[in-house]
C-alpha cells in the first residue's frame, strides 16, 4: 500500500468522505459545505456526507437558477450557488463595539465574537481567489478587520475543483480557475468513485496523513486533470481582460450607463452575492435612553442611495452612477486600489440579478475590446491567484503616490481614545469649536488636514478635521449638520468623547516651500485649513507670499472672527474676506470667494494653492486657479465623502480609484485627474 | 428628522396615536412591543390612544403617529387640524403612507359605481378615494409596512428619545434577503417577487417563507418598477397578471401606480354590474 | 368625549368614541320616562369595501387581502377563507398541516384574549383607565398579560413570519412549514404561558362583576372531538345545527341606519351572541382537560352564560385551552411531507365558518370559471353580535338610571367593552347592503 505524502496525491473513495468529516469534527471544526436548501445548492453546516448534494446540479442563466437531478452519486457536480464563503469569513452582521455614555462620560468596549475553528468543504478555484481578494482588502491593507482576519485564520480550506461550470461562469477569463493552484489546505477532484486529494499546506498535509489514503493511480490523476481541463475548454474566454481597466475608465461618460439603468433595479443583489464585495456600514443598536449602544458592522452596497449620502447631499443619486461605480470598481479601480481585479468570474452576479443583467455582456457593450483582441479569444493568461496579473499599464500609471507617509496600521473594530472637552466656544449659530485635552500620542502626532473619527455611543461616528493642534490636545470645529454632529456640538466642558485618528493624508506643507501660497476656503471649510495656516506661520520664512481668501454666506457665518482680524493685521499675511449677503455692519466685500482673486497679483506658475469648501465653490476656484497658471500638481483640495470607517475598509468614501479616507481627504488635482468635479462618482 | 423638529421634543414628549381608515394593525404593533411597552410609557406621555386607553385628548401633542388613509371629508379636515397642533407627525403603515389596500377603489369607475349603488351621491363622493396622509399634509417621517415592523417602530421611538437619526434605510428588500441567507425566490422560480423594488424594513419576510414579496412596504427609493414588470412579462405573463402583482397594499404609491396604469389597471370591479 | 344632553324626562347617554375597543364606534342610549326608546351601537369606522376589493383576485391573493380587515384577528380571516377555498377545491390537506392551522389559530386566540383581558377589559374591573394605571396598581399582572400576549404572537410569527398579517397561509397548506426544532423553540415561552394563563383564570375570578343577568341565545361551531376553531357544525343554544358552509340558510343581514355595519340576525329576529361565552356554553365538554379543570375550579360556567361581564372569565379559560393545546401540538409535531398540496382553482361557491377569537366568522365567495373571485360576503362576529349588544343595553338600562350621568355612561361603555367588539372587522358591510338594495 502506497501511502500518500505531500508530493503524491491520494485517492479518497466516496465512502471515505465521512471519515474526513469525522476527523474534522474531532479537531473541533464545524464543517461548512454544499447542501440542497431553498431550491439551491447553498453552504450550510455539514454533519454527514449524506448532507452533500449528491446527484444534484443546477442550470444557471442570467436571472435564473433551477436545480436538476443528475441521477449520479457525484456530490460536487454543481457550479457555485447563491451563498459564498464570505457569509462565514465576513458575516452580514458583526458587533464591533459596545459604547456606553453615562453622565457625559463615554466608554467603548470591544464586542467582537470569537472565531471558532471551521472547515470549508467544496471551495472552488474562483472562490479561493475571492478569499485571497478579500484578504488583500480586509487584512493586508493599512487597516485590518480583526474579525475577518480571525475568521480567516480559523478556516481550513478544502477545495474541490470545479468540473461542471455553469453557463454564467467566466473564471477562465479572470484567471482564477477552474484549476485550484494555491490558497488551499486540501484540494480534491471528484471522480465517479471518489476523489483525488492533494495537500496545499502543512495543515493539509497533516490531515492527508491522518486520512491514510492509498496513492491515486496515474489513471485517476489523469482523469482528474482531464475533467478540469474540459471544464476550462467549455468556458472559453468570454471576457477578454487585456486593457479592460483602461477601456472602462475611458468609457466613464458612455451613454451605455443610462441604458443599463433602464434595466438595473439597483437592488444590490449583485454586490451581496459577489464573494469579493466588501462594503459595510455601521448600524447602531441602542437601548431606549442611548446609554448603551452596540455598533454593528453590516453588509452594505454601493447600489443603495444611503451609501454615498452625506449631510446635505448625495454623490450618486442616479442608478447609472451606482452601476458605473460597481462595474468600474470590480474591473478597473480595484487594480489601482489593490493591484488585482475585483472580479473572480464566478458568475453569481449574473445568475442572481433578478432581471438577468449579465456583466459579461455589459462590459462588452460599455468597453468593447478592439477587434484584434476579439480575435484572440481563447488565449488565457493564468493570472491569479498564483501570480497576480500585472497591473494594466493605464491603471498603474494612475496609482497614487503619497507625499506624506500613510498612517500606521489601523484596526476594525476601532479603538477610541477617551478625550475630554476642555473648552467650548461658539463660532456661529450652528457651529462650535471644542478644545480637547489628550495625551494620546497618535492624536497629538497629527498633521494639518488630517481628521479624526469622533464617536458618541448610539450615534454614528463622524469624520471631523482637526482645526488646531496643541501640545496637549487638539481642537475640532463642528457644525451641527445632523444628529451626530448636533450631539457633538452639545457637549459641555468635562464631557468625554471617543476620538480615533488622526486619519488620512493631510495638506502637503512642504510642497509650498519657496512658493507663494494661496488658501481659498468657504464656510466651515476654514476649519481644516486653520492648522495649515498655523504651520505656515510657524515656519514663515520657508514660504513666499501667503494669501488667505475666505468666503462665507454672511458675516455671522464666519468662523474664528477675532483670529481672522488678528491675522489680517499681520504684515506677512494677506487676508481677504467676502460674504454672499452683507449685514448692516459689514463694510467688506460682497460676492463669491473667487471674486477675491481680483485683488492683488497671483503669480500662478509659482504658487501653491490649498482649497477647501463646498464642491461647487471648489470647482469654481479651481477654474480660476488653472486660469491663472497654477498647475494641477500644486492645487490641493480636500474632499468630503460619506465615511463609516475612516481607514479604507468600509468602501463608502470611494471616489474613482481612491478611498478618500485613506488616500485623501487631501488630493492634488493631478492625482485626481478627471475624477475631480465629475458628476456621480 | 431635522433639527428644528427635534428641538421641540420635550423630555417626556406627549404622544398621540390616531387612526383613520385602517385595520388597527399598526397601532396594535405598539402594544406588540411587549418587552418595551411599560418602559416606553415612562418615556412617552401617551395622551391619546383610543384603542388602549380611556383618556381622550385634543392635543397639543409633541409627536403624533397616524395610522390609516384619508377616505372621508371629515378625515381630511381632521388631519389638517392634527397637523397644525403637531410638530412631529409620523405616518405609520401602508394605509397612511400609500392609501392602503382600500386605495384600489381609486381606480374604480366612480360614476357608474356611485349611480348604481348609492342613494346619496354627495356622501359617496367622499368615499371615492382613499389617499395617503402625505396627499393632505406634510409628513415628518414615515414607517412603512402592512403592518409596520415592531423593530422599526422601536427604532423610531428610541431615536426620538436619544435624539439620533432613526435607521430606517430606504433600500430594497433584497439586501435583507441576502443578509439573512435567503435564496432569491425570483431567480429560483418560486417568485414572482416585488422585493427588488420594495422598501426594506420587514426583515425580508416573504422570501424567507418561500414566497415572493408582495410589496407591503411600498416602493423603495429609485424603484425601477417598469424594468421588473417587463421581466415578469418575459415568461408569458399577461399584462393583467403583472398588474395584479403590483396591485396590493401599496398599489397607489406613485411608482407602482404608474406601472399598474401602464398595464391596464388593477383587477377591481369597476362598477356594480360586474358583481351582480 | 362623553356627551350629556338632558331634556325633560329624557336621559341620553352618548359615547362618541368608545375607547379600548378595536376601531371606531359609538353608543347611544335614549331613555324616556324610564323606557328605552333608542339603543344603538353605531360603527362609524370608514368603510373599506373588502367584499369589492377581492373581486377579480385569486384565492391566494384573497388570503393576503382579507387579513387586512382586522389587525387583531388576521388569522381568523385567513382561516375562514382558506377552508372555504379548500372545501370548494376538495383539497385534502395533510393532518399535520391541519394541526399547524390550529396552532396558528391558538396563537391568535392567545394574543387577542390576552390583549383584551389585560389591556382592555381588566382595567374596568379595577377602576383604571388603561394598562399603565393598572401597572401602577399591579405591575406583575400587566407583565403576565404581556408575556401571554407575546407567547401568542410568537406562535403566529414562527408559523407566518409576523404576528400581524402573517404571510405563510396558502390554499393547500402553508408556503413553508416550521421544522420540529423551530416549534420546540416555542416551548419555554409556552410553558411559562400556561402558568400565566392559569393565574389569569384565578385572577379574574377574584373580580367583582356588576349584577346583570339575561337569557342569551348563543351560537358557535361544535366539533365532535375538538374545541371549536377551524372546523365543526354551526350550533345554537336552542337547537340549530348546520354545516359550516350553510350559514346563510339560517341567518340574514340587514342594514341599520345608524351604523356602517350590517347587523345579522336569525329568522325570528331574536338576537344571538357569539364568542368565548358562546363557545364555553356550547362546547365546554371539548375544552382541554387543563382548561376544563380551571373552569370547574372557579365555578363560573353559569355566570359566563348569564352575565356578559363574566366573558372575561370565558376568555381566561380559553387562554388556558389555547396554550395547553398549543403545547400538545408542539410536542406531537411531525412536519408534513409537503407544505402545500397541489391544487387548481375552479368555478363554484366557496364558503366556510371558523371561530375567530370573537366568535363565528363566515365567508362566502363565488368563483368564476378562471377561479377568480366574482363576489364575496364576509360576516364577522361583531356585526352578528351587534343586535345582542343593543338588546343587552336595553335590559341593562334600568339598573343605571339612578346613577350620576357620567357614572352611568361609563358603566354602559364598560358593558360594550365586555363583548370585545371589533369595530375594524365590522365595517366592510356598507357595500353589501348597497348591493342588496340596488
Ligand atoms: C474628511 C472629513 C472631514 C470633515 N470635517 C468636518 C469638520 O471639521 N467639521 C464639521 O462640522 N464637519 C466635518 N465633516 C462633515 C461631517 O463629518 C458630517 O457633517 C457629519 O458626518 C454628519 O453626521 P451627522 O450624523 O451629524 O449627520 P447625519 O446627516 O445624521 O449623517 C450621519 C452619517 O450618515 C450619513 N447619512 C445621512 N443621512 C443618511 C441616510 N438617510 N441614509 C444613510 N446615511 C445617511 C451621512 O452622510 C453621515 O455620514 C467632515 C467630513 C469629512 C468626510
Ligand atoms: S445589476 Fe442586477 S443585481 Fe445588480 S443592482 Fe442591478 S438589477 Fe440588482
Ligand atoms: S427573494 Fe425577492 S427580495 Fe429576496 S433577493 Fe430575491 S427578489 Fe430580492
Ligand atoms: S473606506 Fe470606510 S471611510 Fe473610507
Amino acid at each position: 500500500m502506497v501511502m500518500t505524502s505531500a508530493a503524491v496525491p491520494g485517492f479518497l473513495p466516496r465512502a471515505g468522505l465521512d471519515r474526513l468529516l469525522d476527523l474534522l469534527a474531532a479537531d473541533g471544526r464545524r464543517v461548512i459545505g454544499p447542501t440542497v436548501g431553498q431550491g439551491a445548492v447553498v453552504y450550510d453546516e455539514i454533519h454527514h456526507a449524506s448532507d452533500l448534494p449528491a446527484g444534484w446540479t443546477a442550470d444557471q442563466a442570467p436571472g435564473s437558477y433551477r436545480l436538476r437531478q443528475t441521477g449520479t452519486e457525484r456530490q460536487f457536480d454543481y457550479a457555485v450557488g447563491p451563498t459564498s464563503w464570505k457569509h462565514e469569513t465576513f458575516p452580514p452582521r458583526v458587533p464591533l463595539t459596545i459604547g456606553r455614555r453615562v453622565n457625559g462620560q463615554v466608554t467603548f468596549e470591544d464586542a467582537l465574537p470569537a472565531a471558532p475553528p471551521v472547515a470549508f468543504l467544496g471551495v472552488r478555484g474562483c472562490e479561493i481567489a475571492a478569499l485571497l481578494t478579500q484578504d488583500a482588502v480586509l487584512a493586508r491593507g493599512i487597516a485590518v478587520d480583526r474579525d475577518y482576519a480571525a475568521r480567516r485564520a480559523a478556516a481550513l480550506i478544502i477545495a474541490v475543483e470545479c468540473v461542471t461550470p455553469a453557463d454564467t461562469c467566466f473564471c477562465t477569463s479572470m484567471g482564477t480557475g477552474p484549476e485550484v493552484t494555491t490558497g488551499f489546505d486540501l484540494a480534491m477532484t471528484e471522480l465517479d468513485d471518489g476523489f483525488v486529494v492533494r495537500a496545499g499546506s502543512p495543515a493539509g498535509e497533516r490531515l492527508l496523513e491522518r486520512l491514510e489514503l492509498t496513492a491515486a493511480d496515474p489513471g485517476r490523476t489523469t482523469a482528474a486533470q482531464d475533467a478540469v481541463a474540459a471544464a476550462r475548454e467549455r468556458m472559453g474566454d468570454p471576457v477578454p481582460t487585456a486593457g479592460l481597466p483602461a477601456r472602462l475608465i475611458a468609457a466613464a461618460e458612455s451613454p451605455q450607463w443610462a441604458e443599463i439603468a433602464e434595466r438595473c433595479l439597483a437592488c444590490a443583489n449583485c454586490t451581496l452575492v459577489c464573494p469579493t464585495c466588501f462594503c459595510t456600514g455601521v448600524t447602531q443598536v441602542s437601548d431606549l435612553d442611548g446609554f448603551e449602544a452596540t455598533a454593528e458592522r453590516t453588509w452594505d452596497s454601493c447600489f443603495t442611495l444611503g451609501f454615498s449620502k452625506v449631510a446635505g447631499g448625495n454623490f450618486r443619486p442616479r442608478v447609472q452612477d451606482r452601476y458605473r461605480q460597481w462595474l468600474t470598481h470590480k474591473f478597473a479601480t480595484w487594480w489601482d486600489q489593490f493591484g488585482m481585479s475585483g472580479c473572480v468570474g464566478c458568475g453569481r452576479c449574473i445568475t442572481w440579478c433578478p432581471v438577468g443583467i449579465d456583466v459579461r455582456a455589459e462590459l462588452m457593450a460599455v468597453a468593447p475590446p478592439p477587434p484584434a483582441l476579439k480575435a484572440a479569444v481563447g488565449i488565457i493568461e493564468p493570472a491569479r491567484p498564483t501570480t497576480v496579473k500585472s497591473v494594466p499599464p493605464a491603471a498603474s500609471a494612475a496609482l497614487l503616490t503619497a507625499p506624506i507617509p500613510l498612517p500606521a496600521v489601523e484596526e476594525l473594530p476601532p479603538t477610541y481614545a477617551r478625550t475630554f472637552v476642555a473648552e467650548r466656544r461658539r463660532e456661529t449659530v450652528d457651529t462650535v469649536t471644542l478644545r480637547f485635552d489628550t495625551s494620546d500620542p497618535d492624536l497629538l502626532a497629527g498633521r494639518p488636514g488630517q481628521f479624526v473619527m469622533a464617536a458618541l455611543p448610539a450615534f454614528s461616528a463622524a469624520p471631523i478635521s482637526v482645526s488646531r493642534f496643541h501640545r496637549d490636545g487638539l481642537e475640532l470645529t463642528i457644525r451641527a449638520a445632523g444628529a451626530a454632529t448636533r450631539a457633538l456640538c452639545e457637549l459641555r466642558r468635562g464631557d468625554s468623547v471617543g476620538l480615533r485618528g488622526p486619519m488620512g493624508r493631510g495638506w502637503p506643507v512642504d510642497a509650498a516651500e519657496g512658493h507663494d501660497v494661496v488658501i481659498v476656503t468657504g464656510g466651515i471649510g476654514l476649519a481644516p485649513l486653520r492648522p495649515l495656516v498655523d504651520a505656515l506661520l510657524a515656519d514663515r520664512t520657508r514660504f513666499r507670499e501667503i494669501r488667505l481668501l475666505y468666503g462665507a454666506r454672511s458675516p455671522a457665518d464666519r468662523l474664528y472672527v477675532e483670529e481672522l482680524s488678528e491675522l489680517a493685521a499681520r504684515p506677512d499675511l494677506d487676508v481677504g474676506q467676502i460674504v454672499d449677503r452683507a449685514g448692516p455692519d459689514w463694510f467688506g466685500r460682497v460676492g463669491v470667494v473667487t471674486g477675491l482673486f481680483d485683488q492683488g497679483h497671483l503669480d500662478g506658475p509659482n504658487a501653491v494653492a490649498y482649497v477647501c469648501g463646498p464642491e461647487r465653490m471648489m470647482t469654481a476656484t479651481v477654474d480660476v486657479l488653472r486660469d491663472r497658471g497654477v498647475s494641477d500638481d500644486r492645487i490641493f483640495v480636500t474632499l468630503e465623502r460619506h465615511m463609516e470607517c475612516g481607514v479604507g475598509l468600509c468602501g463608502h468614501c470611494q471616489l474613482g480609484k481612491s478611498f478618500v479616507c485613506r488616500d485623501g481627504p487631501v488630493f492634488s488635482l493631478a492625482e485626481m485627474g478627471p475624477a475631480f468635479g465629475r458628476e456621480g462618482l | 428628522m431635522t433639527g428644528a423638529v427635534r428641538a421641540t421634543i420635550a423630555s417626556r414628549p406627549r404622544l398621540g396615536i390616531m387612526k383613520f381608515a385602517s385595520c388597527d394593525g399598526c397601532q396594535l404593533t405598539i402594544l406588540d412591543l411587549e418587552d418595551h411597552l411599560l418602559d416606553l410609557l415612562v418615556r412617552f406621555d401617551l395622551v391619546e390612544f383610543a384603542e388602549a386607553s380611556s383618556y381622550r385628548s385634543s392635543g397639543p401633542f409633541d409627536i403624533v403617529l397616524v395610522e390609516g388613509s384619508i377616505s372621508t371629508p371629515e378625515q381630511a379636515e381632521e388631519i389638517v387640524r392634527i397637523r397644525r397642533e403637531t410638530p412631529l407627525l409620523v405616518t405609520i403603515g401602508a394605509c397612511a403612507t400609500a392609501g392602503g389596500i382600500q386605495a384600489l377603489r381609486n381606480w374604480a369607475d366612480h360614476d357608474a359605481y356611485r349611480a348604481a349603488v348609492y342613494a346619496h351621491p354627495e356622501y359617496v363622493e367622499s368615499l371615492a378615494t382613499s389617499t395617503p396622509i402625505s396627499d393632505h399634509v406634510a409628513v415628518d417621517a414615515e414607517l412603512r409596512g402592512c403592518p409596520i415592523d415592531p423593530g422599526q417602530l422601536l427604532e423610531l421611538l428610541t431615536a426620538l428619545t436619544v435624539g439620533r437619526r432613526p435607521q430606517l434605510p430606504d433600500e430594497s428588500v433584497c439586501l435583507e434577503c441576502k443578509r439573512r441567507g435567503t435564496v432569491c425566490v425570483l431567480v429560483t422560480g418560486n417568485g414572482p417577487c416585488l422585493g427588488p423594488v420594495t422598501h426594506t424594513g420587514c426583515g425580508a419576510l416573504c422570501p424567507a417563507y418561500a414566497r415572493g414579496c408582495y410589496g407591503c412596504f411600498g416602493p423603495r427609493e429609485a424603484a425601477n418598477a417598469p424594468s421588473l414588470a417587463r421581466w415578469f412579462g418575459r415568461d408569458g405573463r399577461s399584462d393583467a397578471d403583472t398588474a395584479r402583482l403590483f396591485s396590493g397594499f401599496t398599489a397607489y404609491a406613485p411608482p407602482f401606480r404608474s406601472v399598474i396604469d401602464s398595464l391596464g389597471g388593477p383587477p377591481i370591479a369597476s362598477h356594480s354590474g360586474e358583481d351582480a | 368625549m362623553h356627551g350629556t344632553h338632558v331634556t325633560t324626562g329624557e336621559q341620553r347617554f352618548d359615547v362618541q368614541g368608545i375607547t379600548r375597543v378595536e376601531g371606531e364606534g359609538s353608543l347611544r342610549l335614549v331613555v324616556r320616562d324610564g323606557q328605552v326608546i333608542e339603543s344603538q351601537l353605531a360603527i362609524f369606522e370608514a368603510p373599506r369595501y373588502f367584499e369589492r376589493l377581492v373581486v377579480g383576485r385569486t384565492p391566494n391573493e384573497v388570503l393576503d387581502i382579507v387579513a387586512r380587515i382586522c389587525g387583531i384577528c388576521p388569522v381568523a380571516y385567513q382561516m375562514s377563507a382558506v377552508h372555504a377555498f379548500e372545501d370548494l377545491g376538495e383539497v385534502a390537506i395533510e393532518p399535520s398541516v391541519r394541526t399547524l392551522r390550529r396552532l396558528l389559530y391558538c396563537g391568535e386566540w392567545i394574543e387577542s384574549h390576552a390583549l383584551h383581558v389585560y389591556l382592555l377589559h381588566a382595567p374596568d374591573f379595577l377602576g383604571c383607565a388603561n394598562a399603565v394605571e393598572l401597572a401602577n396598581l399591579d405591575r406583575a399582572a400587566v407583565e403576565r398579560g404581556l408575556a401571554l400576549k407575546k407567547a401568542g404572537n410568537r406562535i403566529v410569527a414562527v408559523l407566518g413570519g409576523r404576528p400581524i398579517h402573517p404571510v405563510s397561509v396558502r390554499v393547500g397548506g402553508f408556503s413553508k412549514v416550521p421544522t420540529k426544532r423551530e416549534l420546540q423553540a416555542l416551548r419555554p415561552d409556552l410553558d411559562a404561558a400556561l402558568d400565566h394563563a392559569l393565574a389569569t383564570v384565578d385572577w379574574v375570578a377574584t373580580f367583582v362583576a356588576p349584577d346583570f343577568e339575561r337569557e342569551e341565545r348563543f351560537v358557535s361551531l361544535r366539533h365532535p372531538t375538538e374545541y371549536p376553531m377551524n372546523d365543526g357544525r354551526i350550533v345554537s343554544s336552542d337547537g340549530l345545527d348546520l354545516a359550516p358552509t350553510d350559514w346563510e340558510t339560517a341567518f340574514q343581514e340587514e342594514q341599520v341606519p345608524w351604523s356602517h355595519a350590517l347587523q345579522a340576525h336569525m329568522g325570528d329576529r331574536v338576537p344571538y351572541l357569539l364568542g368565548p361565552a358562546a363557545r364555553i356554553t356550547l362546547a365546554a365538554d371539548q375544552l382541554h382537560p387543563t382548561a376544563r379543570a380551571a373552569l370547574d375550579r372557579i365555578g363560573l360556567a353559569d355566570a359566563i352564560r348569564r352575565n356578559p361581564y363574566w366573558s372575561i372569565a370565558a376568555r381566561a379559560v380559553e387562554l388556558v385551552h389555547a396554550v395547553a393545546e398549543a403545547l400538545d401540538i408542539v410536542d406531537g409535531y411531525v412536519p408534513p411531507e409537503r407544505a402545500t398540496e397541489p391544487w387548481t382553482p375552479s368555478a363554484g361557491t366557496a364558503s366556510w365558518a371558523t371561530e375567530a377569537p370573537r366568535g363565528l366568522l363566515f365567508h362566502h365567495y363565488e368563483l368564476d370559471e378562471r377561479g377568480r373571485i366574482a363576489s364575496a360576503r364576509i360576516v364577522p362576529p361583531t356585526s352578528q353580535n351587534q343586535a345582542a349588544i343593543e338588546a343587552d343595553m336595553t335590559s341593562f338600562a334600568p339598573s343605571i338610571l339612578d346613577e350620576p350621568h357620567d357614572v352611568a355612561t361609563h358603566r354602559l361603555e364598560q358593558l360594550i367593552r365586555s363583548y370585545d367588539p371589533c369595530i375594524s372587522c365590522a365595517t366592510h358591510f356598507l357595500d353589501l347592503t348597497v348591493e342588496a338594495s340596488s
